[in-house]
């Protein structure tokens, strides 16, 4: 990857950014006043007009807007409304949990589906490959609140192996980590075994095979760099979602992640913090984005990202 | 490389799970408490705690106030204050308590209360007591001593004393232009942490005036999800958990308590077909309350006939409960119908996710059995934003005919906390214009004793029989699970205040 490339894709990812926190500056203000959340129900017309103008939410749209643009020029998103602190701060403190939480749960998902649906691919229409049809489907589709609350009721009520929920130690990751694996695993394993067999059945196993290659390498080598392709696009892809958080999975176990964040910042009509959440999470994404084109030029030489 | 079989997976699978349970946190030890509440506090500034989720970890635990009311009858009693009284209609003294000391080691007397209740009404401050409690009430103190205080108000209140049970006390050093994170107060715990998103740590006070609490250290955590709050006693982890849903707190250690909570329609009494008489009657007449109870709401929940429970001063007993009588209904409607009253208009039932357990489920049976009686209304549940869109004004005058499903909640004692903003011409919730009920209501604010309590029992009696401006539904219950080795009754404020210094193991 040149850098004449990497610019190029900096200077787009700061077009679509703008544009991004252009929607979310008006979309989020469209959602309601937030000093009506704010202020006990009981309080004077007086006091809500006061927070208004503390606020700057006395003044016009447009004028809001321009000064709002001018400090995210200098990377000032505000103090949150909620929190009392600048929002970056506080976004800053839950994201890396995000990243942590979702990158683990996702390396697993992906290991776990390259070796499934290999597996799978290998023995197309036999009774393995239908049990882990069976097994991808229901976790593609499995609902990730269901599945929290499952995992609470199994392994922390009844079992006891496992804490209900919070925020420590590596204990506390399994029933997240959990969640988050299903839904990328079950799509992972249905991408992998379907690009595998086709793989598979390609020229160019057939000839590795006539060369004398053993089933192993051919499998794994020859087929698995192949079919890694489109896995890795959807990978990308669920990276992606991820960065922006699990907001159930976050809220059931009480997780503090930029997901759950996120969710509380709307019901909370918290500008600074949906906006600095928002922010954080698109330049993880545009980074992710880089990565996979660079990962996915490394698996496929063909490929030249420029 | 050594193949891993299936042998050794399975026993380094269950080394792991066994490297697991060894981590899970033990039942705690009993010199400490972890409770689980639903959200994390706005913040901890001792002038905020009119927001339930701030008082809970405040009240009491960090912070005082100069009295408290008595969750048995609501009367004043003592607290950072001995005793109190009357010097004219304007003035009233207070008495502090001697050898009181903050957290932070600064001695608390009448310039740390001046302090704190200047704070409090700081409009650039926006302190929730400021402007809700204290609202329109302009305090000013004096120090006689430092034992000694007078605060003088610009119109007669008769009830300040319960005012100042809301104002919590924070140390002097408290910021006087921002609020604070870290507060000192006076009370038996004080705050060691706030981890945010996390948790907020306490520890006993050694230097606490009272009675010392029985465990030193008290963790506060929130879990947004009702079942996950009630495993977390279940697994040792957390010894309390509030606002239990009916559905999962059905065990043995779910207490249900009166939550000073009474659910109800507000109905807009101002546009037609709902700006006649017969048709609000038959609406109250067309809800099964006896079917919503032990189902819907809790079983302990009891069948209100106005907005406040009975322990609250001006409470009155003799409003009959609503009779379920379908047939009346319909036979009221069709009597409006036939004076020309637009019956068969779309009635929009406006209610909010999760104002209590089971809110939207509540409002779908009321909406089955307003049509069962012929009303053709429509449901729209709102999250809090939009809710409270419909429940403050200004409202459109072109709105639709609606009824508003609401939470009126009355932890102070007395029928002023309720009644003017919510029944009175100027009242930002009301949807009444009255001027004789703005009289009742501005004679009862201003009167005390039995003249008090008979304004405000008309009061209520008008709002619910005379006008029906309401459909009451239930006085509330919260259900809190206790684990079985902890001594705790939650009572009627309970959700205000968790009682740290109250609670014990067995």
């Amino acid at each position: 990857m040149s850098f004449t490339y990497f610019l190029k894709r900096a200077a787009f990812a700061a077009l679509a950014l703008a544009a991004l926190m252009t929607s979310a500056f008006f979309l989020v203000r469209l959602t309601g006043d937030p000093v009506n959340l704010y202020l006990p129900v009981d309080a004077s017309d007086a006091a809500r007009e006061a927070m208004r103008i503390r606020l700057g939410l006395d003044r016009s749209l447009p004028a809001q807007f321009f000064d709002w643009a001018w400090d995210i020029l200098s990377l000032d998103f505000g103090m949150s409304l909620w929190h009392n602190r600048p929002a970056m701060d506080v976004v800053l403190e839950a994201l890396p949990n995000t990243l942590a939480l979702g990158a683990i749960a996702l390396a697993l998902a992906f290991t776990a589906a390259i070796v499934m649906g290999s597996i799978a691919a290998v023995n197309a229409g036999g009774w393995i490959d239908r049990g882990v049809n069976v097994l991808s489907q229901a976790a593609a589709s499995v609902p990730d609140f269901w599945l929290g609350l499952m995992g609470v009721l199994l392994f922390a009520v009844t079992f006891r192996i496992l804490p209900t929920s919070g925020f420590g130690g590596p204990i506390y990751w399994v029933l997240p980590v959990a969640c988050l694996f299903a839904r990328p695993f079950g799509t992972l394993v249905q991408i992998v075994r379907g690009s595998m067999i086709e793989a598979l059945n390609a020229t160019f196993v057939r000839t590795a095979r006539a060369k004398g290659a053993r089933d192993g390498r051919v499998t794994f080598v020859h087929a698995l760099r192949n079919a890694l392709l489109p896995a890795v696009t959807v990978t990308g892809d669920l990276a992606a979602q991820f960065a922006g958080g699990g907001g159930v999975v976050e809220v059931v176990f009480g997780f503090p992640g930029i997901g759950k964040l996120l969710i509380d910042g709307i019901l909370k009509r918290d500008f600074a913090i949906v906006q600095a959440s928002i922010f954080a999470v698109a330049v993880v994404i545009f980074v992710i984005n880089i990565l996979v084109d660079m990962l996915y030029a490394s698996i496929d030489p063909r490929v030249r990202v420029e | 490389m050594k193949k891993i079989t299936g042998i050794h997976a399975l026993s380094m699978g269950l080394a792991m799970s066994l490297a697991a349970s060894a981590a899970i946190p033990a039942p705690a030890a009993t010199d400490k408490l972890t409770v689980v509440v639903t959200d994390e506090p706005k913040s901890l500034d001792p002038c905020d705690t009119d927001l339930s989720g701030n008082s809970r970890i405040l009240h009491n635990n960090i912070t005082e106030a100069l009295v408290n009311l008595s969750p048995k009858d609501g009367s004043v009693v003592p607290s950072l204050a001995t005793s109190w009284r009357q010097v004219d209609n304007l003035t009233w003294e207070f008495k502090l308590r001697e050898g009181v000391t903050f957290h932070d080691g600064k001695a608390f007397d009448t310039n740390a209360v001046i302090a704190a209740l200047k704070r409090a009404q700081d409009p650039a401050l926006g302190c929730e007591v400021g402007v809700a409690t204290l609202k329109g009430l302009k305090l000013n103190a004096e120090a006689v001593n430092p034992t000694t205080l007078l605060i003088k108000t610009d119109v007669v209140e008769p009830i300040l004393p319960n005012k100042m049970s809301a104002l919590d006390i924070g140390s002097p050093a408290t910021p006087g232009d921002t609020k604070t994170r870290t507060p000192a107060g006076t009370g038996p715990y004080k705050l060691v942490a706030w981890t945010p998103g996390q948790s907020v740590g306490l520890v006993a006070y050694e230097g606490y005036w009272g009675d010392k609490p029985a465990i030193p250290n008290a963790t506060i955590i929130w879990r947004a999800e009702s079942a996950v709050r009630a495993a977390m006693v279940d697994t040792g982890e957390a010894q309390i958990a509030y606002e239990i849903a009916p559905q999962d707190g059905t065990t043995g250690q779910d207490h249900a308590f009166p939550n000073a909570e009474t659910s109800l329609l507000r109905i807009d009494a101002q546009i037609a077909p709902l700006n006649d008489k017969r048709v609000r009657e038959a609406l109250n007449l067309a809800i099964d309350r006896d079917g919503l109870i032990g189902t819907i709401f809790h079983k302990d929940a009891q069948k209100a006939m106005q907005v406040v429970p009975p322990s609250v001063f001006g409470f009155n007993p003799d409003i009959p409960v609503w009779t379920y009588d379908p047939e009346k209904a319909k036979s009221l409607l069709a009597a409006a119908k036939a004076d020309g009253v637009p019956v068969d208009k779309e009635i929009v039932i406006y209610g909010r996710i999760g104002i209590y357990p089971n809110s939207s489920e509540s409002l779908e049976a009321i909406q089955a059995m307003l049509a069962d009686a012929g009303f053709n209304a429509r449901l729209e549940m709102l999250e809090t934003s939009p809710w409270l869109k419909r429940l403050l004004k200004p409202w459109s005058k072109d709105r639709q005919p609606s009824i508003l499903q609401t939470q009126i909640d009355n932890a102070e004692g007395d029928a002023v906390f309720t009644l003017p903003n919510r029944f009175t011409t100027d009242g930002n919730q009301s949807t009444i214009t009255d001027a004789g009920l703005d009289k009742l209501i501005a004679d009862g604010s201003k009167a005390t004793g039995d003249e008090r309590k008979k304004l405000f029992q008309q009061a209520f009696k008008y709002i619910a029989v005379d006008t029906v401006n309401i459909a009451p539904l239930f006085h509330m219950v919260t259900i809190a699970r206790v684990a079985k080795n902890v001594n705790y009754t939650p009572d009627v404020q309970a959700g205000n205040e968790i009682k740290l210094k109250s609670i014990s193991y067995r």
